[in-house]
């Protein structure tokens, strides 16, 4: 939030005086007046010479603090929303999209939880390939552990579209190979780089096309900076969460990502990064699968509009 | 002439009951209706991770929407505004909706004819999300200007205010906070419903060694004394969300010793601390959180 000296350019209400005033009482910025008892400054305000003009600048004040939150909606609006731009996007799995009535939602969080080699980048891949073969968008996936296989993207976009290995079946594969942009990132501070960019871009309508955003994974990007010691580990866990889940709503993205398994209680494994992200993804899937067979299974540990247990068989 | 104004005093005692009860009724608003709430009360719903909290108040929102009557059908709604604060962006309309369908038709058979209502009752819940502590602040700071735009359109008032799921953030945000909600309640007097979510001792129970760390750690470590069980919690937030250190009215807690793996359990919820009010005969009781499919 800018400081009151660089808001005198556009309000011109915010002049020498105004800034001293404020100045006296501690407000240098937007922020702090977020801070301050607004109602009292007022009252501060009365007593001086210029009260009219001070009174003016406050009132300003409250119009820009006024617009630095989201919209109220009333429930009518917000259905609408939900119902018109909130799509249902297949992952090209039919038992997940069973089990999940349709596949991902627009707007939501999901979050792929599994121990190694149950298949949480198989699936990442192959709703990427999905959604680009049927030309609905394009795809941004952050890798983070040099797991992303281009060739395995070409084999789904081969089985789904039924490509012709001719002159035009090529070009057509191309143009699909070309709707998935993937970045490598290797640290928090990267991926909040990359969030960020795509962020600027998606509200100047240049990458609107957008729909899916995959992170893979996104715990080998927290762990290292969650220890035992210090807290700004968790408050950079909570920004990623929050600017996740605002990127999904405000620009209506899927939003994939995934998790491993730690040992928990007895030895059962539980997802890893702990009881404060938990409450972060909108959904929460478990993968596992045998050695030696194709079949996964998947089974649903938290779902907003969905009984928690359920669970599906799968191969890919 | 002052000094016996003063001892004859404002009211009698019998006055003072009348317009209190007047003034601030109480609030029988399902499934929170077993517990005597007014305007003006602070109730924090405190539990872990999927014990129902939201759903709590997508009930309570539902029934403070609907009408009392409508075309001759008794609905025992409020008839009031709902606001509901989402920090966690995680609401979902869809299950207001059905709801609030589900409601709307259960005395009628069908939804013919009642689009109208339907409509009405959206529109009395307003809903507004926020990304950091900072927006849910330029949020409060606004609210007061909002409700009265609000009240002018749809001709009534507010009675709900709730907030789903206080996160943690700086000391002087917190501080301004619970100043602003304190503020809110003397112009608007309404209900605030605020969730929390906590992890109950239970959770440590992997090594009893780290638990102890943990417990002793933990500055604010409160126990709760149910009829049942004593259930050790850590809290998460600072003191000063615990408002009556403020002079403010102290909160009812709320809070549930088991989470409901299954949607379609009852859920065992208790008292933790009901302030000056006077608690009612049991302590615990169950709400049924049926899946709507």
């Amino acid at each position: 939030m800018a400081p009151l000296k660089a808001l005198e350019l556009a309000y011109p209400i915010f002049d020498s005086n105004f800034q001293t005033f404020c100045a006296s009482h501690g407000i240098l910025s937007v922020e702090d007046f977020l801070i301050h008892d607004v109602y009292e400054l007022a009252a501060f305000a009365d007593q001086q010479p210029t009260s009219e003009k001070l009174k003016q600048g406050i009132t300003q004040i409250f119009s820009i603090i006024d617009a630095q939150h989201q919209p109220w909606l009333n429930g009518l609006e917000l259905l609408d929303d939900a119902l018109q731009k909130k799509h249902v996007f297949s992952t090209g799995c039919e038992g997940i999209d069973l089990l999940l009535g349709g596949g991902l939602r627009a707007g939501q969080l999901t979050e792929l939880v599994g121990p190694s080699s149950s298949g949480k980048t198989q699936v990442c891949l192959l709703a990427a390939s999905y959604l680009v073969s049927k030309n609905m968008g394009t795809v941004v996936y952050l890798d983070t552990g040099n797991s992303f296989s281009s060739q395995r993207i070409a084999q789904f976009v081969g089985r789904i579209s039924n490509c012709m290995f001719d002159q035009a079946g090529q070009r057509i594969f191309q143009k699909v190979m070309n709707n998935i942009l993937c970045y490598s990132v290797f640290d928090i501070f990267s991926m909040f780089n990359v969030l960020h960019r795509l962020e600027i871009n998606l509200q100047s309508q240049k990458g609107e096309q957008v729909r899916l955003l995959i992170i893979d994974s996104i715990s080998s990007l927290i762990t290292p900076i969650i220890g035992n010691s210090g807290s700004q580990g968790r408050a950079l866990m909570a920004s990623a969460g929050y600017l996740l889940k605002k990127l999904a709503q405000e620009h209506n993205l899927v939003v994939l990502v995934t998790n491993h398994t730690v040992g928990g209680e007895r030895g059962i494994p539980k997802p890893a990064l702990g009881q404060t992200w938990k409450s972060v993804p909108h959904v929460r899937l478990l993968l596992s699968g045998d050695h030696g067979n194709n079949i996964r299974s998947i089974s649903v540990l938290k779902h907003p509009s969905m009984a928690s247990g359920k669970v599906a068989s799968f191969t890919i | 002439m002052a000094a016996k104004g003063w001892i004859n005093g404002d009211e009698s005692a019998a006055e003072m009951l009348a317009r209190v009860s007047k003034e601030r009724p109480f609030l029988l608003l399902p499934p929170l209706h077993r517990v005597p709430l007014r305007v003006g009360n602070v109730v924090e719903l405190v539990g872990p991770s999927s014990s129902a909290k939201t759903q709590i108040l997508i009930q309570a929102a539902v029934n403070c929407i609907l009408p009392t009557e409508w075309n001759g059908v008794h609905y025992g709604g409020l008839e009031r505004l709902v606001m509901f604060i989402d920090l966690d962006c995680r609401f979902d309309i869809l299950r207001l909706s059905e709801m609030l369908k589900h409601r709307i038709m259960e005395p009628i058979g069908s939804m013919c004819n009642y689009e109208e209502l339907y409509a009405v009752c959206m529109r009395r819940f307003l809903y507004v999300r926020c990304y950091d502590s900072l927006e849910f602040l330029a949020t409060l700071k606004t609210l007061h200007h909002r409700l009265q735009k609000e009240t002018k359109v749809l001709h009534v008032e507010i009675q709900l205010l709730m907030i789903d799921r206080k996160c943690i953030s700086l000391q002087s945000i917190s501080d301004t906070v619970v100043q602003e909600i304190r503020k809110l309640l003397l112009v608007h007097p309404m209900l605030v419903i605020a969730t929390k979510e906590i992890m109950l001792g239970k959770v440590y129970a992997v090594d009893e060694a780290k638990q102890n760390k943990y417990l002793l750690e933990a500055s604010d470590v409160r126990s709760i004394t149910s009829s049942i069980q004593r259930l050790p919690y850590r809290e998460f937030m600072p003191s000063v969300w615990q408002f009556r250190e403020h002079g403010m009215q102290s909160p009812p807690y709320f809070m549930n010793s088991h989470g409901a793996r299954n949607k379609c359990l009852p859920v065992l919820w208790s008292w933790i601390d009901l302030g000056c009010a006077k608690p009612p005969r049991s302590l615990n009781w169950k709400i049924a959180v049926g899946c709507l499919e």
